[in-house]
């Protein structure tokens, strides 16, 4: 019973680890969240893929560290960052005003625009008068539900999701009118697949500085400067040396680095 | 109907974790129900208010409360105190042990209460039969007592078993990829959260009713000395 007892605590201790954080960065913990196609999503044999992914690996591989991925909730990305589940945070996170009281973020590793999208021929105008009383799905947390909180809050039902997908579920099955997001997750995850194919994108692209700050970042705790400006370097690297324009193009057709809006 | 789309093999990876999440939870619930009905059972009185406070206290918080509490509360807590007396540390649970802990807890309550009755179920002259030919009181327990407890206690387990695979859907929210997260995953990526999420209940309602099969051969076997009327 004694014996039986001690290998079941030492089992929960090896699984359970408190160890110390060392800090030079030998193996990085990557915390993403997987349910944000084409940057982050997973397959049919349960691993992560996408543009932020490859990114990551990228990075990883430019600095050679070893990097683990843990998948989290978006709603839960910053609060596991400050509880130390992972190190860093490399899922679509735009840097803005807000999230740079709680964490530091890298340089930006690509830029792309909100847009709206709704059902084909709806014939819905994007302005205040426009969007009166429609129902308008975003991901909690997110910039475009800031966004669409400041200017159409008076006007519009926002309906607020844990993931993105869940959202576009809802405009395809005619829960909501609208959706708002970045512009090449809509593309990737509704418009171009077989459920979005009724759908299309309204109004002129949003990118205003405020809300959407200066695109999209790397976001690491406070205390690990270092750490940020060694991914600093690693961005810096794979730009220049060919890295990233090979990820870009297996995704996208188009530049996502720069400030030019999808082709689509 | 039922187009899979190539995700059923993450479902079945998701199935089996559910079931082996299910299976040690299980392990603990009984363990934990054994000592708690001893504790509330024996006169003394520290036992006794540890076992009433330990059913008190997670039969009455909702599940995914304290799922949630100890993947993400616990480990800030204990990082938080570290370095109040300047230790960096990283407590990192993994989903599966606590999300296995927890439930195993929640339903140990539970099964604290199904062994409490199924004690009292057994004649009190069974136990002073066992005493009076020199037995133990724990080897009365173990030869006398227990054999005849499962009769009782089985039925009210198979219970606490139903109700505990399907708590287990509630780890999906710590990010293990169990059945009901990876069915999540597939509705998500194919678009067709009706085709998954069905696919999922079925597979739930398949792993039940094994369970009740499973169940009605475990009450004949422990039924095994009363005779039928």
């Amino acid at each position: 019973m004694k014996k039986w007892f001690s290998v079941v605590c030492m089992l929960v201790a090896a699984l359970i680890v408190g160890h110390a954080i060392a800090k030079d960065w030998k193996i990085i913990r990557i915390g993403t969240e997987g349910a944000y196609p084409p940057f982050s999503f997973i397959d049919k044999a349960g691993q992560l893929q996408g543009f932020d992914i490859e990114i990551a690996k990228a990075l990883c591989t430019t600095m050679g560290t070893e990097c683990t991925y843990a998948v989290q909730d978006w709603d839960g990305l910053i609060p596991g960052l400050l509880a130390k589940k992972y190190d860093c945070i490399i899922a679509s996170m735009s840097i803005t005003e807000e999230r740079k009281k709680k964490v530091n973020f890298t340089d930006k590793y690509y830029m792309t625009p909100a847009k709206f999208v709704a059902k084909k021929g709806a014939g819905i105008k994007i302005s205040k008068e426009g969007l009166k009383g429609k129902i308008v799905g975003v991901q909690r947390a997110t910039v475009a539900e800031y966004f669409l909180r400041d200017n159409f809050g008076d006007t519009v039902k926002i309906k607020s999701y844990a993931t993105q997908d869940e959202a576009n579920m809802d405009l395809t099955s005619g829960r909501i009118d609208l959706v708002i997001a970045d512009s090449v997750a809509l593309i990737g995850g509704l418009i171009e697949t077989e459920a979005g194919k009724d759908f299309e994108f309204v109004g002129p692209d949003f990118d205003d500085k405020k809300w959407f700050g200066d695109g999209i970042g790397i976001a690491v705790r406070k205390a690990d400067s270092d750490l940020r400006d060694r991914f600093n370097k690693a961005i810096k690297k794979i730009r220049t040396n060919g890295t990233y324009k090979k990820i870009n193009s297996k995704y996208f057709d188009f530049d996502v680095y720069g400030d030019s809006s999808p082709t689509k | 109907m039922l187009n899979l789309n190539g995700y059923s093999w993450l479902l079945w990876q998701g199935t089996q974790l559910t079931i082996l999440v299910g299976l040690f939870s299980m392990v603990i619930a009984i363990v934990l129900g054994l000592i708690g009905a001893w504790g509330k059972l024996v006169k003394a009185k520290i036992p006794r208010a540890a076992a009433d406070s330990y059913t008190t206290v997670f039969r009455g918080i909702p599940e995914l409360v304290l799922i949630l509490l100890v993947y993400y509360g616990v480990p800030t807590v204990i990082q938080d105190l570290a370095k109040a007396v300047g230790r960096e540390i990283i407590i990192d649970v993994n989903p599966f042990v606590a999300g296995v802990i927890t439930i195993g807890f929640i339903y140990g309550a539970f099964s604290t209460e199904v062994f409490r009755g199924a004690y009292l179920a057994v004649p009190n002259g069974q136990i002073e039969a066992a005493r009076s030919v020199g037995m133990s009181p724990a080897r009365a327990f173990r030869r006398v007592i227990l054999p005849q407890m499962w009769r009782y206690a089985l039925p009210g387990l198979g219970n606490v078993w139903m109700v505990l695979i399907k708590a287990t859907a509630l780890i999906s929210v710590i990010q293990l990829p169990e059945l009901m997260r990876n069915a999540d995953i597939a509705a998500r990526a194919t678009h067709l959260p009706f085709t998954w999420y069905f696919t999922a209940s079925l597979i739930y309602l398949g792993i039940t009713i094994a369970s009740m099969l499973i169940q009605q051969r475990a009450e004949a076997w422990a039924a095994k000395g009363v005779r039928r009327s």
